[in-house]
């Protein structure tokens, strides 16, 4: 059987083979995801037979997306042993990093637009005080912020996308892993961070547009008369390679001595430190380095769902991605991927009106009020009687065929 | 025969309990040191000092030719230069292969980006199945270390210490829970590494330290209350009351 | 009122000395009403003015005491609701037989009259057979001051005191003399400490003396109250004024040095909008010039679209400039020039500067008054604050504290006790009872809630703290959603008694609401019920073995399994009634317990697990924390909750164990 555990590798012949070889389920995702982005592709309104509408393109765009955040968080949670709950800030500081472009960019165009077909051609300074001027006449102010400086330079904000998750969680990690805050602590440590965050961004004068968010982000600038379809298909693509990639690096990441290394952490941190590694930095590198991702997996999500508002970014976020990848088994990346992929698909298609309200006579179950209640029960029934989760469910296939 | 570490005049207190009172004590290079004393007499602070775990309240811990003090090191930087310890409880890493697990001990580059871009080499591979032999764990290099006994932890625990290639070895309790045949194998394990380093056993067992047939060292409240062969220390009378006579 | 009078300045003398006069007759009446009462006919005040039918239906002036004399010899009740529905022009005079009448619309234009005795309705007459009396102002001034001489020396203090308060919501310097003619009649101590004060207050704003008005302001240092403060901050207004040299006589505020206290731009825009100084065409003005001179795609010789700098855009304007068609460019040297012609500063609108002076110094020790009263306030609002944490945490500290389980649904324990406050109030409508029934009710729902998730989710996971950490958090969404479910998603009310509604004035500054009281001396009981229970009790005991060491503790016999349900159903239950207080102060709703989450955690963390003092401690650092931060930046309590959540976050680097940390080897690691 292809599906191995990560946690058994290496037989003695192995150790010469390529990395492909001793991970098949590598392989083996990236087969499915390829066969899945090419499926999507034939079926899109944009490049194929059109079975697939634009809006049902964006959704699954997105749902990799939180694949690739979900797989971040697996290796942070699932092998290093931290139960971060900030990683869905990363998400949504990466999101804010491109949205910060997307409107600037868009905004400068209509701006020109309609200042050019005046008499006399408009100065640069008319058109960013323009500009300025719509994107926050919603928060009472015209002037631009500090932090909007480089926003007309996409190669500029694509550069933040990565250093401002990355900064912060190399901040952040320094601080709190340098105090060896663990466990429960550690997790209200980074709580308490996101919801600094959230309560920063949802401030009018912080220069974010407060609980407005940013807007539009599905128009991309350069790109404005091509259809929504087309460009549907351009993120899919993206979020498809995205988490490809990420994939990759996270799968040869934990599958050599590094993995063995961070496994060893999260399971006897103190053993670890006699045996001469120092744990804080192994911690502060998965910490970074997955913030790092989930900044991408969220510069490419947003764009898809057009819009992002501080409330993305609140606890709650990060304790559902939490519940992803626990659902979708820890310790194992397609796990979280499976995780991510079932669990806000379902959510999706219970809370968006697709299934079936269910009449009992006495009561009708209306999902979209009975979802939560679902997810909350069965996760905690899969936390109590199936802690490896969906994941682990590939164990008993693997265990029946020698 | 060279000093190697140096501990003078170390003193802590737990919340008025004085675990450690002005304890002083030696070991050159190479030698094997058996600790022996009643419970409570300071054996694993004693370690956890040594070690870096436990920071006390005054004294000075010399190592090496250079009379590093310890003291202002962390754990992993201690355990980079030179010092192995080995737990009361095996703690091995029972998730991970016995292959894994001396992979990590082997004396490599710690850092994070060199062990993230680490690849076996055959000398590498080659120390593993070494290590392997010497513990009596080669058939089992690909199994997972939470399926051994509880003795064969013990060994790929000490297996582990040796790939660190230290140069003194703390070793707490090892003959615990053993089976005679299993004693007489980690004894010869320990006399073979104290043939080129210093190693340090603490230990009740009074017929193990026998076998060991080396220097003890009587600790009792917190310091040093004996030192020399077990036939000595066990005349002692002192030693008798407080401990051997229980 | 005030604005009814400035035209009258002059005449202000003649009148007042009759109403004094009035005022010493009316006083004598008073004495002798009750033996007038007896033989008075049904309708005594129609009779009173039929006396002086003309000068009632044609007021003016110098006929107004006439009816007031009349008014007073007849001492009719509803004599003061006549004088001031006279005023108010509400007085009709019937056409036929020349009676005075209110009157109400009717249907069809119809009036309905009512008797000003009786105040019954009448008749229903057409307006065309009325005549609405409609005194000019100066005679509507003069029946309010002697509405005011009426009521200020009105035989009931309360009237007196009413009246006191109306002067003192519309000040007016004809109140001066009567109000001083009525402080020298007035008998009852607490009622001339008021008029003492009111005077202060009207003499330190209308005393024509300078040294009365001084006196007055005098009198007004340090005092809190807002009418005090208003009367020296009137005193103090400031107009932005500016003249080649200050005038004479000018009680200049301050000067504004171009440049510096005032832009540049502002002050030449001062002297362009008086005419002084030719405008400054704007970037605005030179791109609109620029647009309504093009020529042939071209402006003054620059191709349009060119015009993309502002460098070229003036460029472009010196050359229309100069063909003379637009107002010249005025450059950053002509404005130095022009602004430096003149001076430009604020002036009082008081012209005296002892006054000022006086009324700035009396605002200075009034504002430290203030600062102090101010800081007073906010230690107890940071108490209060602190209390609705300590109630919140206290629960989550018990269980984090000797289970090491972090319970995420307690907040919505929390709700679930609001809830149950709800319930219990729409059950029972009587407000104190359902109060006094929900708490114990929402500490036994919440108790029961706790135990049974206690023994069925985490009892099952001890060894893995952070599962409990997410399956409790299964629960919390699982019940916020079934809150939802149940009770919708608008806020509930939970009313509190009546007894619990008012606040606890202290000053003009300081006012504690009554129900943030019972939540400290609530806070506070729940602290001493807690220490009572751990210190002297058996289950104390036990529970701080347990915390303590909880192997050691099974060993001595002591069954973990009961400690820990029982903990976990008290830390439940304290919930429970937190959230019936926490209900009654904030909007009962399906997401307030996780509105609380957060600071509870903290709070337990800060003030170190496992101990009653840590959470007290914590929780008045965080409530404390938290005001103090509003108070640097009161507009935005959101920023004040990040730098708090900030500073916990660099706290807890310092002091990991939190405030009151286990030692030693129980502390773990």
């Amino acid at each position: 059987m292809p599906f191995d555990i990560p946690r058994t590798t290496a037989t003695p012949a192995a150790s010469k083979r390529s990395f492909l070889h001793e991970n098949p389920s590598v392989l083996w995702f990236m087969g499915l995801l390829g066969v899945f982005t090419l499926g999507v592709t034939i079926l899109s309104e944009g490049f194929g037979i059109g079975l697939i509408s634009t809006n049902l393109v964006k959704i699954l765009g997105m749902t990799l997306c939180l694949c690739l955040i979900a797989i971040a968080m697996d290796v942070v949670w699932g092998y290093c042993g931290i139960l971060s709950l900030g990683h869905f800030a990363f998400f949504g500081l990466g999101g804010y990093a491109i949205g910060m472009w997307l409107m600037y960019a868009r905004t400068e165009i209509n701006i020109r637009d309609s200042l050019g077909r005046g008499t006399i051609p408009p100065t640069e300074l008319e058109v960013s005080e323009a500009v300025a001027a719509q994107i926050f006449g919603v928060v009472g102010s015209s002037d631009l912020p500090l932090i909007w400086t480089f926003a007309h330079s996409l190669t500029f904000q694509l550069a933040m996308i990565v250093l401002v998750p990355g900064l912060l969680a190399l901040i952040f990690g320094w601080l709190a892993f340098r105090s060896r805050v663990t466990g429960v602590y550690l997790s209200i440590l980074t709580q308490a961070m996101t919801l600094a965050l959230s309560l920063y961004l949802f401030q009018n004068d912080t220069g974010l547009r407060g609980n407005n968010g940013l807007s539009g982000l599905q128009n991309i600038p350069g790109a404005l008369h091509v259809p929504q379809s087309v460009i549907s298909m351009w993120f899919f693509w993206a979020s498809a390679f995205a988490l490809g990639a990420g994939y990759l690096l996270f799968a040869w990441v934990v599958a050599g001595k590094f993995g063995s290394v961070i496994r060893a952490i999260r399971d006897n941190e103190a053993r670890v430190r006699f045996l001469g590694y120092n744990v804080e930095g192994y911690k502060l590198f998965v910490f970074t380095i997955t913030a790092v991702v989930s900044g991408i997996a969220g510069a490419l999500y947003y764009p898809q769902a057009g819009i992002i508002n501080p409330a993305e970014i609140a606890p709650i976020a990060s304790i559902y991605l939490a519940v992803w990848v626990a659902i979708g088994g820890r310790g194992r990346l397609y796990g979280a991927v499976i995780g991510a992929a079932f669990v806000s698909l379902l959510s999706s298609w219970l809370t968006g009106g697709g299934a079936p309200n269910i009449d009992l006579g006495f009561y009708r179950i209306v999902w979209t009020d009975w979802w939560l209640v679902l997810l909350g029960l069965g996760f905690v029934a899969v936390t109590l009687f199936f802690p490896k989760g969906i994941g682990g469910l590939f164990d008993y296939l693997v265990r029946k065929k020698p | 025969m060279s000093t190697l570490l140096e501990v003078s005049g170390v003193s802590v207190t737990f919340d008025g309990f004085r675990a450690i009172n002005n304890l002083s004590i030696a070991i050159g290079e190479p030698e094997l040191r058996a600790v022996i004393g009643p419970n409570g007499a300071g054996k694993t602070t004693f370690m956890d000092i040594v070690t870096g775990k436990t920071k006390p309240d005054e004294g000075k811990v010399l190592w090496g030719e250079r009379s590093v003090n310890l003291l202002n090191y962390s754990e992993s930087q201690i355990a980079k230069m030179g010092i192995g310890r080995k737990f009361q409880k095996p703690t091995v890493f029972e998730d991970q292969s016995v292959r894994d697990n001396l992979a990590m001990a082997l004396a490599n580059k710690r850092g994070p980006f060199s062990v993230l871009i680490w690849r076996p080499t055959d000398r590498d591979s080659a120390r593993i199945e070494e290590l392997a032999a010497e513990v009596g764990l080669s058939e089992r290099l690909d199994d997972s270390a939470g399926i051994l006994s509880h003795g064969q932890k013990q060994w790929l625990e000490i297996g582990m210490l040796l790939a660190q290639d230290p140069r003194l070895l703390l070793v707490d309790e090892p003959a615990a829970g053993m089976t005679p045949a299993e004693r007489e194998h980690t004894t010869d394990l320990l006399k073979r590494a104290a043939k080129t380093r210093a190693v340090m056993v603490i230990e009740h067992d009074m017929e193990f330290i026998r076998r060991l047939n080396c220097r003890v060292t009587v600790l009792h409240e917190g310091s040093v209350l004996a030192e020399g062969s077990l036939d000595h220390v066990t005349g002692n009378q002192q030693v008798i009351d407080v401990y051997l006579g229980r | 009122m005030l604005s009814m009078h400035p035209t009258f300045p002059i005449e202000r003398s003649l009148p007042m000395s009759r109403l004094l006069l009035l005022i010493a007759m009316f006083a004598a009446f008073t004495m002798t009403a009750p033996l007038q009462a007896q033989d008075a006919s049904s309708t005594p005040l129609q009779d009173a003015l039929q006396s002086v039918q003309a000068d009632v239906a044609s007021p003016s002036r110098s006929t107004v005491p006439q009816v007031l004399a009349a008014l007073l010899q007849a001492d009719a009740p509803g004599t003061v609701d006549f004088l001031r529905a006279w005023g108010d022009r509400a007085v009709y005079v019937r056409d036929a037989d020349g009676l005075f009448f209110y009157a109400q619309d009717a249907p069809d234009r119809m009036l309905t009259l009512i008797d000003i005795d009786s105040g019954a309705s009448v008749a229903t007459t057409s307006s065309r057979d009325l005549s609405q009396i409609r005194p000019n102002a100066g005679v509507r001034r003069e029946i309010n001051a002697a509405l005011v001489s009426f009521e200020l020396t009105h035989p009931d203090p309360a009237r007196r005191i009413a009246a006191l308060e109306t002067i003192a919501r519309s000040p007016d310097a004809d109140q001066i003399i009567p109000l001083t003619a009525a402080r020298d009649a007035e008998t009852d101590t607490r009622i001339i400490g008021r008029m003492d004060r009111l005077l202060d207050l009207l003499n330190a704003r209308f005393a024509t003396d300078t040294a009365t008005r001084i006196d007055a302001i005098e009198g007004l240092r340090g005092d809190i109250n807002t009418e005090a403060r208003r009367v020296l901050n009137q005193t103090l207004q400031t107009r932005a004024e500016f003249a080649s040299e200050i005038p004479a006589g000018t009680n200049v505020a301050r000067i504004r040095t171009p440049g510096e206290d005032i832009s540049l731009v502002d002050a030449y825009a001062t002297l362009s909008d008086a005419g002084l100084a030719p405008p400054r065409p704007g970037r605005n003005a030179i791109r609109d010039a620029l647009r309504a001179n093009v020529v042939d795609g071209e402006v003054g010789g620059v191709p349009v679209h060119l015009l993309t700098t502002d460098e070229r855009r003036r460029e472009a304007y010196r050359a229309l400039q100069e063909a003379g068609i637009v107002a010249p460019l005025v450059t950053e040297a002509d404005m130095r020039a022009a602004v430096a012609e003149y001076v430009f500063f604020d002036a009082y609108l008081e012209a005296d500067p002892v006054v000022t002076d006086a009324a700035r110094d009396s605002l200075d020790s009034t504002r430290t008054a203030i600062s102090f009263w101010q800081f007073a306030s906010l230690s107890l609002d940071a108490l209060s604050l602190a209390s609705i944490f300590f109630l919140a945490a206290i629960g989550l500290a018990i269980t984090f504290g000797v289970m090491r389980v972090i319970n995420m649904a307690h907040g919505e324990f929390i709700m679930m006790g609001a809830y149950t406050g709800y319930v219990v109030q729409t059950v029972i409508p009587n407000y104190t009872t359902s109060l006094v029934i929900a708490l114990p009710l929402a500490f036994a729902v919440t108790f029961a809630a706790g135990v049974v998730m206690e023994r069925l989710v985490i009892r099952h996971l001890y060894t893995r703290p952070l599962e409990t950490l997410l399956a409790t958090f299964g629960i919390s969404i699982a019940l916020q959603q079934l809150a939802k479910n149940i009770f919708g998603t608008q806020a509930r009310p939970l009313t509190a008694p009546d007894w619990l509604a008012g606040a606890i004035q202290v000053n003009d500054v300081v006012s504690v609401a009554s129900i943030r009281v019972a939540i400290f001396v609530m806070a506070l009981g729940f602290l001493l019920m807690l220490l009572y229970i751990l210190n002297r009790t058996r289950l104390g005991l036990e529970v701080r073995a347990v915390t303590q060491n909880p192997g050691m503790a099974a060993s001595m016999g002591i069954n973990p399994d009961r400690i820990n349900m029982l903990t976990f159903g008290l830390g439940s239950g304290i919930a429970g009634v937190a959230g019936v207080a926490i209900g009654l102060v904030a909007q009962v709703t399906s997401e307030m317990g996780a509105n609380y989450i957060v600071q509870s955690f903290m709070t337990v963390v800060v003030g170190g697990v496992g101990s009653v003092f840590g959470t007290l401690a914590g929780a008045t650092l965080i409530g404390f924390l938290q005001k103090g931060i509003e108070w640097f930046n009161p507009a935005n309590t959101l920023a004040a909750q990040t730098f708090m959540v900030l500073f916990i976050i660099l706290f807890i680097q310092f002091r990991p164990k939190g405030i009151v940390a286990l030692k030693g080897r129980a502390a773990g690691d």
